[in-house]
């Protein structure tokens, strides 16, 4: 999904920063320096963000989409092996295989639900 | 009065605050305290700052376009002292960690890059290289999409086989980008990305860069893209200094 942000209303500069805001959202509420002697402002759905992705675990709604997305592949036209491995040849298997059970998709969208909800897009926005 | 802090900076950088504004609803007007060698932009903090559109839009803005001019070191959205006093003397107590901060970041930004599969492409690649997984797609197929259990068993398989794929792929575009990349940091994926990782990377790197993000979108081609963002103020990197110790 894609948010595209407006144009500030004044000031001038920011480019890319209204072009492509929802792609740093999380960077923006998420990163930065915190300072422990000053106050975060209290927004509901910040604390959010920082959730823990490792304790999130994938759903049984995940597995029946896969399924039912598997199910009505057509595999039988001839397939280009995919790309990205000619190009970078020297990855080691080993790094590639390890085990991230459940982690990325389900927080992810967690994360992604909150941001919608507490910015709204002000009127244009496509999937 | 309560004052919202954008960023810090060297007393060097030329702070051209005019034009830029502040979050808030009224024309938030942006200044400096300034204090020892440092700078910090800020404004006075808006009554019930909530992470609006308009809001997160000025601050990245106040970022990047300073962050063109010289270093800077982001503060996360929301922060806000008690007054300028309380800045001035945030600037005096890091005064050293500040200064190393800034200068290791002078010259940098970051991009962050996430990756995105087509999940259709994918799916079909995977089925087509693991027999057991299209075999097991077959027969449910056969069996008329099978039992609830047995379709989130296989769906299970394939979820982790994605998984998988999902880690291959990222360290794939990773290992790629590293060389132009002085750092990198991993971040949770948002919906619908495999990845989500940022890089901080020398200003004068950023052309090969890209040109490296453009020979992965080709390769990528048909089976999943890359959304790039920045120059941007090194948000993901401000505890660069302790990482290094």
């Amino acid at each position: 999904m894609t948010i595209m942000a407006q144009p500030p209303a004044t000031g001038g500069g920011g480019g890319s920063a209204a072009g492509a805001l929802y792609d740093v959202i999380e960077l923006i509420l998420d990163r930065g320096l915190v300072i422990d002697v000053f106050v975060r402002v209290s927004i509901v759905g910040i604390e959010l963000l920082t959730i823990d992705a490792r304790v999130v675990v994938a759903s049984i709604d995940t597995y029946l989409r896969f399924a039912e997305m598997c199910g009505r592949l057509d595999l039988t036209g001839g397939r280009q092996p995919v790309g990205l491995p000619a190009i970078v040849g020297q990855i080691t298997e080993d790094s590639a295989e390890r085990k991230v059970r459940g982690a990325i998709a389900g927080a992810g969208r967690a994360i992604a639900d909150t941001i919608q909800d507490i910015v709204t897009p002000a009127g244009r926005g496509s999937n | 009065m309560a004052s919202y802090v954008y960023c810090f900076t060297r007393a060097e950088h030329p702070l051209a605050l005019d034009g830029l504004r502040g979050v808030g609803a009224e024309e938030t007007v942006l200044r400096q305290v300034r204090h020892n060698g440092l700078a910090a932009v800020v404004s006075d903090a808006p009554e019930g700052l909530r992470p609006k559109r308009r809001d997160l839009v000025a601050h990245e803005t106040v970022l990047e376009t300073l962050g063109a001019a010289g270093a800077v070191v982001p503060l996360r959205f929301g922060t806000v002292a008690p007054d300028d006093d309380a800045v001035t003397a945030e600037l005096a107590r890091g005064a050293r960690r500040y200064a190393d901060l800034l200068t290791r970041l002078a010259g940098h930004v970051e991009r962050n890059v996430k990756g995105v599969h087509q999940e259709d492409a994918l799916l079909a690649d995977l089925l087509t290289g693991n027999p057991q997984l299209r075999a097991a797609n077959e027969a449910l197929r056969v069996a008329g999409g099978g039992s609830d259990s047995e379709r989130v068993a296989f769906g299970e398989q394939v979820y982790l086989a994605v998984e998988q794929r999902r880690i291959r792929d990222t360290a794939y575009v990773v290992a790629a980008l590293r060389p132009f990349a002085e750092l990198d940091r991993h971040a949770p994926a948002v919906e619908g990305c495999f990845m989500n990782v940022s890089f901080l990377i020398p200003t004068d790197a950023q052309d090969d860069f890209d040109g490296a993000v453009a020979q992965l979108l080709t390769a990528m081609e048909g089976y999943g893209e890359l959304r790039v963002s920045g120059a941007l103020p090194p948000y993901s990197f401000v505890d660069f200094a302790e990482a290094r110790v």
